[in-house]
């Protein structure tokens, strides 16, 4: 675990986040137990975030999964010092934000992390390039370098020609594209999404999580996710963390909390979840070790949904062949496993 | 039965407003007969007791005197006063000569091209036509003054007003000085602030641009604290997760999004300095304004109609130009624009280079003659046609005698003071509480102790009178408006012109038919004030939403059952801010009118301005004018509020 800490990217230790005047005796009551309306009558304090501890490794997507209300959106503005924390400290890429002056704090933004945020954030007084270009712009690039970056960008998120038009012109997907391209191109280490997705239409949505799923393959950074949608955090997580009322009820791998869902709020929102759509092979498949494949078995790839590799199991006892992008076989699909995390959630 | 029903109902506290809303309003009327009838009885209270008039003035004129003898000498004038005199006058000279320049072709030109680029070709040939015209009735120096005077007014309010906008905004503690201050400022007929001026700066360009200035620049400030505040926060976020400084942040992020809203804040403040363009002449702004003023005060109402004229084309270039900019969208022509541009441009600095600029008088051409001429005629038969008893002169006899003239003894003589005093504690205290009305009680008697009561008196009969006129007018054509989107369309460019044109400039045609007196000023301000009233009752009933039409219609009310059970209620809160802006409109007026022969507060205040014996008197004036219309604010807005249905507990 020291080691993990060591490497971790994002660390979190301890954060509250009370809004009120009354955050010491709010911050006392909700210590010994209190819920947040109790809290809220006693002392016209709202407790937000209560005690969060967490990390992030280099390259992991953690994504935070909750209900509106539940404190989420407040979390990811401690973790990124839009919001001050009452108490407690977070660390990024090696730095303290929360003994951070002002002028180290704004170093840190422009080097090392950028957001993504909901209802997309774009200025409608500039044109797409010059939206993309403004991180670059904030750090004093000249005007031809960023605009030249800015357009790359563009290309890469699927934009090549309308960098000229007003983010008002373009449609809801392709504003979140602007988002996520005027993010990318400050080049962070760190990149927090606070429900990036959530105003999109589910078929645009869908679109846009494969998307960041291929674009986070090849670019490998660090990811915090904020959602409200129990099964987009199933699809790209490596972690999730379920919140509710500004405390983590459960943090796991998706299989994890699949399998074991830690009380009956997690199992809630287990049950409604389509598991065999949403998990793919790679998240329930066993190491090879040295166990001799047999030609006839059948092979499918690291992202195939449970759905389409369940038919190769159904009446058969051997297992199925997952394979990486090479075809070479890293693993096997057993079908007890399979079974076993949809039934656990469907009985 | 009843009382079994009544206990239960008071117990639980569910005591429905209208039962005491209905039991107050009895209860103040009642209090305010029992204080008629008491002061009454005991005759010997009238108007109020001259000997308890506090003499303001003496201390005032002898202020000025000091003033005016220490002009040069004193360390007030010579380190701070006499600079930012020099300092602004060199300014509106320096902007004037610049005008100048340019050839006098360059401004037609220019105006066109401008308003085609904004508003499309129709408006640039008009524009081009009108701006014209001023040169053809030989206004062109005249227009220039006013210009100039204009663009540095507009100029120091803007960089006055932006950053306080942009303090006002960021700091609570400023907000909570700046926007009352505005508020008020925005109440005050702009003819109060001439004469502190006066008093300060004697007369001239100078103290006119000041208060000018001062009338015009609450919505720049407003609107600039209002547009920053609307920014969008997670665009705010945005910028700040990117690494921007806060200055990075107000100029890349926060300013270019509230600029449509400075943008409009820059057009009233604008239109609210044309507005001042005669006012101001009174202190010797020089210009057009001037123009108008002699020639209403010799009456040559063709003199005046030609530079009321040129005001009110200036007013609406003005106005068409600022709001044209925000959302111009040359279309098609653009190409063509841009040529014509650089045409122009070119045409003008070789004009220049040329020294074309005076505009040639053999294109000279002056419609005064004909409007003196039918002025004339409509003195002669229109003012008793055939001596039959029926005309102007007649009906303004008819209405000064049957209303203004009783209604103004009514209020100055025949009720007694302490009762009218009363009566606005009673209805202070029914709209709002006790804070209103120990206010309205304390500004009455300082209304009588400056001395003011029965101009006061007289000023307020003949507002009562127009806003009477202008709500029985106003309110019907709301109602059909509101009911029939034909006649709204076609109303509004004849609503927006009245709103456009500066108030002063009403007087003229009026004055031709009705002459001197207290019935020009009435109708003026009625004409002036219509549109509020039309708008405001228009916007009040379509807000009456429409499922509530449907479910009145589906009772089987009729239209006029619908329109008194239903609509009016529901509309009632913005009816009464109609009445309020009706009001405060109609006071303004009614004060300008005062100049051409209204009389009460308004001629006292002028006589200030005009005769150096009489600041005193003129100051005096200018504060009951301060407190009337105070008084008639806030009782007229604590009474929409209570008008307001009560919000959802």
């Amino acid at each position: 675990m020291d080691t993990a800490s060591e490497t971790a990217q994002v660390r979190v230790e301890g954060v509250w986040k009370v809004f009120g005047r009354k955050a010491r005796e709010a911050r006392a009551m909700a210590k010994a137990g209190a819920s947040r309306e109790e809290i809220q009558t006693a002392t016209g304090s709202v407790v937000a975030v209560r005690d969060i501890t967490f990390e992030v490794a280099p390259g992991e997507t953690f994504v935070v999964m909750g209900l509106s209300g539940s404190g989420k959106s407040t979390l990811i503005r401690c973790v990124s010092h839009l919001v001050k924390p009452t108490e407690g400290r977070v660390r990024l890429c090696g730095t303290e934000l929360t003994r951070a002056d002002s002028a180290t704090l704004r170093e840190l933004r422009r080097q090392k992390m950028a957001m993504v945020f909901q209802h997309f954030g774009l200025f409608p007084h500039r044109k797409v390039v010059d939206n993309v270009a403004y991180g670059l712009e904030v750090q004093g690039v000249d005007r031809q370098d960023r605009q030249d970056r800015a357009r790359e960008l563009l290309d890469t998120v699927g934009l090549e020609g309308w960098g000229d038009h007003y983010p008002q012109q373009l449609s809801g997907g392709m504003q979140q594209r602007v988002g996520l391209a005027r993010a990318l191109a400050v080049d962070p280490e760190v990149l927090f999404f606070d429900e990036p997705f959530s105003a999109l239409d589910p078929l645009i949505r869908r679109d846009m999580q494969d998307e960041l799923i291929d674009l986070q393959m090849k670019l490998q950074r660090t990811l915090v996710f904020i959602t409200h949608d129990f099964a987009e955090a199933l699809k790209l997580a490596d972690r999730i963390a379920i919140m509710n009322d500004g405390a983590f009820v459960q943090v796991g791998t998706p299989v994890e909390i699949l399998t074991n869902p830690a009380d009956d709020y997690v199992r809630a929102f287990t049950q409604d979840a389509p598991v065999a759509k949403v998990l793919q092979a790679c998240s329930l498949m066993r190491p090879l070790d040295g166990t001799a494949i047999d030609p006839g078995w059948p092979q499918v790839s690291m992202t195939t949904p449970l759905e389409t590799a369940l038919p190769h199991l159904l009446g058969s006892t051997s297992p199925v062949v997952v394979c990486d992008e090479d075809s070479t076989p890293v693993g096997l699909l057993h079908g007890d496993d399979v079974a076993g995390v949809i039934s656990e959630n469907r009985p | 039965m009843t009382v079994v029903e009544e206990a239960p109902r008071t117990a639980n506290g569910l005591r429905t407003a209208s039962d005491s809303r209905l039991a107050r309003f009895i209860l103040a009327i009642g209090t305010i007969v029992v204080l008629i009838l008491v002061f009454r009885l005991s005759t010997s209270f009238g108007v109020f007791p001259e000997s308890w008039d506090i003499g303001l003035a003496d201390p005032i004129d002898r202020a000025r005197r000091w003033l005016i003898s220490n002009q040069t000498s004193h360390w007030l004038y010579t380190v701070f006063l006499n600079p930012i005199t020099d300092a602004i006058d060199w300014g509106i000279r320096r902007l004037e000569s610049i005008l100048k320049w340019f050839p006098w072709y360059s401004y037609p030109l220019i105006t066109g091209v401008g308003l085609w680029w904004t508003r499309g070709r129709v408006a640039g040939v008009l524009g081009l036509a009108s701006v014209s015209l001023i040169g053809i009735i030989d206004l062109w120096e005249e227009s220039f003054a006013t210009l100039a005077l204009m663009g540095v007014s507009v100029l120091i309010s803007m960089i006055i007003g932006i950053p306080l906008g942009i303090a006002a905004w960021r700091s609570d503690a400023v907000a909570k000085v700046v926007r009352p201050t505005l508020d008020a400022m925005q109440t005050m007929p702009g003819f109060v602030y001439l004469i502190p001026f006066v008093l300060l700066f004697g007369v001239g360009r100078v103290p006119a641009l000041i208060s000018t200035v001062i009338f015009a620049l609450a919505p720049v400030v407003r609107l600039t604290e209002v547009g920053l505040r609307t920014v969008p926060q997670v665009t705010v976020e945005a910028s700040e997760m990117f690494g921007a400084t806060e200055r990075q942040t107000l100029r890349l992020v926060r300013l270019p999004q509230a600029r449509p809203a400075i943008f409009a804040g820059m057009n009233q403040t604008t239109m609210l300095a044309m507005s001042m363009v005669v006012i101001a002449a009174f202190i010797g702004a020089g210009g057009l304004g001037q123009v108008v003023l002699r020639a209403m005060q010799s009456i040559e109402v063709g003199q005046a109609s030609e530079a009321g004229i040129a005001i009110v084309i200036m007013a609406i270039i003005l106005d068409r130009f600022s709001t044209g900019i925000a959302t111009a969208d040359p279309g098609h022509d653009a190409l063509a624009l841009r040529w014509l541009a650089v045409a122009v441009t070119v045409a003008a600095v070789v004009g220049g280079l040329l020294g074309h600029n005076e505009f040639p008088e053999s294109l000279n051409w002056q419609f005064a003659p004909y409007v003196d001429d039918a002025t004339d005629w409509a003195r002669d038969n229109l003012y008793d046609i055939g001596g039959s008893g029926i005309g102007t002169g007649p009906f303004s006899d008819f209405v000064t005698l049957e209303f203004v003239t009783p209604l103004r003894e009514l209020l100055s003589s025949d009720i007694p003071w302490p009762a009218m005093i009363g009566i606005g504690v009673v209805l202070g205290l029914w709209a709002r509480g006790i804070r209103l009305a120990v206010g309205i009680g304390a500004a009455l008697f300082a209304i009588g102790f400056l001395g003011m009561w029965a101009l006061s008196m007289d000023t307020l009969a003949q507002t009562i009178v127009a806003v009477a006129i202008t709500l029985i007018i106003g309110v019907p054509v709301g109602i059909m408006t509101s009911h029939n989107d034909l006649l709204r369309t076609a109303l509004k460019p004849v609503l927006d012109f009245f709103q456009t044109i500066p108030s002063f400039v009403l007087l003229v045609p009026v004055i031709t038919l009705f002459h001197v007196g207290r019935i020009p000023g009435i109708i003026a301000s009625v004409i002036y004030a219509l549109p509020a009233a039309v708008h405001y009752t228009d916007l009040g009933l379509r807000r009456v939403p429409a499922e509530v039409h449907e479910a009145a219609e589906s009772f089987g009310a009729t239209r006029g059952q619908r329109l008194r059970r239903v609509e009016m209620p529901l509309a009632a809160p913005e009816l009464m801010v109609a009445v309020n802006q009706v009001i405060m409109l109609i006071l303004a007026m009614v004060v300008i009118a005062g100049l051409v022969g209204g009389g009460g507060l308004g001629l006292e205040a002028v006589r200030g301005l005009r005769r150096s014996d009489a600041v005193g008197r003129g100051f005096e004036a200018g504060i009951a004018i301060v407190l009337l219309a105070s008084i008639l604010d806030r009782l007229t807005r604590a009474i929409a509020d209570r008008l307001r249905p009560p919000a959802a507990v």
